[in-house]
Order: structure tokens, then sequence, then C-alpha cells
């Protein structure tokens, strides 16, 4: 088995808090994978279960297995993990805001372990995203939201990874960055074989660009599927995309607003 | 006038040596993020090894470079053993830890070593230096001296891909970790650099005013001058260096006489708490980016 296999995942903060309750997922080499769910679901810590980047949030696994192609990732730590191959683009964005994008970069470069030249790492960054290198000199932090997510990702794609996950790309942008962020992300998958692991809220222009979506909510997997399968189903329609048309409230009966798969 | 230059060109002096005190504490807070409260017990410690290994009978350059190394060790048994626990910890509890190291190493190294005064000879010799009429401290000078070096070089290490590193582990430490930066080992490595710095300054130091434990009291101008330049400047540290060091001469060579004295702390305190009512990050410090 390559790619990325999840089972029954466990995470309980501060000891006490129970955030996501047995998860299970798979992301294949070369899919593009998306899991979806509201806000507090466990995506958030979901990624970081798997990129493990929970202990400053006292948070830990306490069950399940998480394996990447053939190593069990949970002894290892968040920079081992990067080693394998895995990369996590954070939630906000979090770049590195008092360097310039150029030194984000250098930052995230692995030195003598990375198979490729930083230049050609760069260049390759600055293809994909233009703008990045229009405001190479100026400070990240003062870069546009839509700017330094394209950072973000960037900056990911120099520790040259075989799995990217994205924590919510879309945050706070405008739905034509968006398009064009998911688009440039389509196409690192398409042509570079990169396995793709999307978090998402916006359900609607996600399941156009995934394989697959997997839906989580209460910190448990509640439905999965094609994406094409997804976007006919009744409930994501009507809890996800919206696309419900025009509903009379009064006429719905009451347990008809209930979700089907947690009753 | 001759009198105000005296006291320019050795205030000057002394405040390239605050500088390099104070070095340690940039260098740290620019490539961890977090404060150093115990840079003057370093600066001490490190006198103390200094002055050790050279009653062990090691000439003095070797006993300074082996010093270096055991500060660089140090520094990465500090990260090791008290830091790595304060991950994801609010920085009051990393800033109250590094004060109890100050005040442990106090009490500690002197004990160790014995508390009367050690002289550490450098070989340098205690003629002053007479430049047009103008008395200057040898010592001083050449400490001075050091402090350009050792700040040059800090500036230039900030410039590679490693110091770059380090430079984003102080921005945001999930987020290294997030790219694969040990955040561990930047934290170490820089408590490692500022132990190397913290020779420089015991060594020179220990040398004008000998090693006992009012080597820590560096802490204090270290202080303002970190504040005055910046915290996570190293510009700043050689400018506000300068500012303390000068400031701290002249002023009190003049206001000494009317008051009897020890004005020099006072001068101190007053850049410190000016510093902050007017430019609270200092003349060079950053800001905190926000994006509205």
């Amino acid at each position: 088995m390559t790619g990325l296999a999840l089972s029954n995942v466990e995470v309980v903060y501060d000891k006490v808090f129970l955030a996501i309750k047995g998860v299970s997922l798979e992301v294949g080499e070369g899919e593009m994978v998306a899991l979806l769910g509201s806000n507090g679901a466990g995506k958030s810590t979901t990624l970081k279960a798997i990129s493990g980047l929970l202990g400053p949030e006292r948070g830990e696994i306490t069950r399940g297995e998480i394996r990447f192609g053939d190593t069990d990732l949970r002894p290892l730590g968040a920079p081992a993990r990067v080693d394998r191959g895995l990369v996590h683009v954070l939630e906000g964005r979090r770049v590195f805001g008092h360097l310039t994008p150029d030194e984000n970069l250098v930052a995230a470069y692995r030195g003598g372990k990375a198979e490729r030249s930083f230049e050609e790492l760069r260049d390759e960054v600055y293809r994909y995203f233009p703008r990045l290198k229009e405001r190479a000199r100026s400070k990240a932090g003062y870069l546009s939201g839509g700017e330094q997510q394209m950072l973000a990702i960037g900056r990911a794609l120099v520790t040259e990874p075989k799995l990217i996950m994205l924590d919510e790309p879309s945050l706070g942008l405008a739905p034509v960055l968006v398009a064009e962020i998911f688009a440039i992300i389509r196409e690192i998958n398409q042509k570079h074989g990169l396995t793709v692991l999307l978090v998402e809220q916006n359900a609607a222009a996600t399941l156009e660009i995934v394989n697959r979506a997997y839906l989580i909510e209460n910190g448990q997997i509640v439905m999965s599927g094609e994406a094409e399968t997804l976007k006919r189903n009744p409930d994501v329609q009507e809890f996800y995309l919206g696309s419900g048309g025009k509903v009379d409230y009064h006429a719905i009966k009451h347990y008809r607003r209930r979700k089907r798969w947690l009753a | 006038m001759a009198y105000f230059i005296e006291l320019l060109v050795n205030g000057a002096l002394v405040g390239l040596m605050y500088a390099l005190a104070a070095l340690g504490f940039v260098l740290i807070y620019k490539s961890a993020g977090v404060p150093n409260l115990a840079q003057g017990a370093l600066v001490m410690m490190a006198a103390y090894l200094v002055w050790y290994l050279g009653s062990l009978g090691l000439p003095i350059w070797i006993a300074i470079a082996v010093g270096a190394a055991l500060m660089f060790g140090f520094g990465l048994l500090v990260e090791r053993l008290l830091l790595r626990r304060m991950v994801g910890q609010p920085v009051i509890m990393v800033v109250m830890l590094t004060l109890g190291m100050e005040i442990l190493l106090r009490g500690l190294i002197p004990g160790v070593f014995g508390a009367a005064p050690k002289p550490l000879d450098l070989g340098i010799g205690l003629a002053p230096v007479i430049v047009a009429d103008v008395f200057m401290n040898r010592a001083y000078l050449i400490g001075g001296l050091v402090a350009v070096l050792l700040i040059a070089a800090s500036m230039l290490f900030f410039r590679t891909r490693l110091g770059t590193k380090l430079r984003a582990v102080s921005d945001d430490h999930v987020a290294s970790w997030a790219v694969g930066l040990s955040v561990e080992r930047a934290i170490g490595l820089s408590w490692g650099i500022a132990g190397i710095a913290a020779v420089g300054a015991g060594v020179l130091w220990g040398s004008v005013q000998g090693v006992d434990w009012t080597l820590s009291t560096l802490l204090f101008p270290a202080i303002a001058v970190v504040i005055l330049g910046g915290v996570d400047s190293i510009k700043g540290v050689l400018v506000g260096g300068l500012a303390v060091g000068i400031l701290g001469s002249v002023i009190p060579g003049y206001l000494d006489a009317m008051v009897g004295g020890s004005t020099r702390d006072v001068v101190t305190s007053v850049i410190i708490l000016l510093t902050i009512l007017v430019r609270p990050h200092g003349i060079f410090g950053r800001e905190d980016i926000e994006r509205i």
C-alpha cells in the first residue's frame, strides 16, 4: 500500500477533550482527495495528527494508526515526516511574515537532503505563482491574502513533497483567487503526480476538482465517495452545496432538516 | 573639551562591550523568539570557565577556545533539558525560566569556583592608548574591536541559509515544524551561539574588572541595549550599545561630581523607561506585522 492511510485515529486535547473519534481514511498515490466539514468538525485536527503538529497544542493521538507508504508515522516528529515527503500547508497561511518570499522558500529548503537544487525549486514555484516573483523583495507579512496563500503553498513545494495537505486554502480569499489557486493545485496534482489532501469548508468549489471526498462531522467520518456521487447526494446538496433550490422552510417537516447520516 | 572627547570615546568603547554582552540576548531572540534573561549569568559562567581552564595551566587562547566549545555545549544542554519542555507554553514561562536560571547560576557558579575576584590576564597590558591627547583604555579598545567583529559576523550569519532558517523559526514555530524545520535544534543552536558570544563578553569584561559574580550584573546594561536597539536587531545592538555606553559615560562624567556619584545606573534606567514609552520596539526592532 502506498499513499496515506489512517485507521481509527482518535485525538485528545489536554487529556480531556476528544476531538476526533476514530477517523479512518485513505489517500492513494497521485490522488486528490478532500476532507469536508463544518467548523469544529475535526478537519484541522485530522491534518495535524498526520503532520505531527498536535504537540504544541497539547493534543495527543490516543488510538489508531497512521501509515504513509510502509512507514508508521506515529513515532516520528514533524520534521521527520516532512523528510518522508509529507507536507502540511497550515490554515491561515502562516507565512514567515518578517522574511521576504525568497527567504520563506529558503527556510523550507531541505539543504543536503534535497534532491534538486534550491534555484531549480524556487524557479518552479515562481513559474506556478508568477505574482510572488514580483513581490520577491517585500516582507511576506505585507503580501495580500492570496499572495500569502500562494507563498504558503510554494514554500511547501520547496520541501519536495509526495503528499501535500492543504488546510482551507480558500479561507478569506475572493472567489476569483480561489479558482486560480485551485486550478494551480489541480495542475500540480496532474502534471507531477503530487498527492493532495484538501481540507475545505467550501464544498462546492472543492468537489469540482477532487477525485474523492470524505465528510467529517463531530469528529467522525460520516460519508465518503467519489466527488460526482457526493455532489448528487441530496444531503450534501442541501447542507454543503446550498443548491436545494428555493425551499419553503415552513413546508418541510422538522425531521427533514436533520442530517440523515447522523440519525 | 578633551575631557568630553575622552568620556565620549571611552563611553563608546564600553558601549561596544555592552553590545557584546547584549549580543547573546538578541541572537536567541532573533532565532528562537524567546527572551533570555540568563545572559548575564552566561557571561559570568563563561568568564569563570575560561579562568578555571587557564588556572589548570592551559594557555589563555586555548582556554578561550575550549571555553567557547563548552559554552556552546551548555547552550545545547539548556535547550534539551529545560526549554524543550516549554514548547506550546506562553512566553512568560520562558521569561520566568531564564530568570530562574540567572539567579541559580549567579549563586551556583561562584559557589563552585570561589567568590573572590579572580584575575584574568589576556596579555593586553594596562598602559592606556593615547591618540591626540585622548586617553583610551587599552582593554576597552580591544574589547570594542572584538565586539564589532562579532557583531559583523552575526549579521553575516543571519544572511546565510542556516541564519534564514533560524529567523523563520523565530517567526512561527508551528509553521516551521510544518515545513520540516526542527524548532528544537534551532533553539538549541541559538543558545549555543549565544554561549559563544557570552565567552567573548565574559573574557573581555573579566580581564577588565576581574572574574566574580558581578559580571552577571552586565545583564542590566545589556537589557537597556537590546530595548533601545530593538530586541531582534543585530544592528540595534551596535547602535544601542554605543548609545547606552556614551550616555552612560558622558552624563555621569559631569553629573557625578554634582550629586556624589553612581548616576550611571540611573542613566541606564532612564534609557529603558524612555524607550518603552516612546518607541516600545526599539530603534531597529521589528514591529509585528498585522494585516487588517
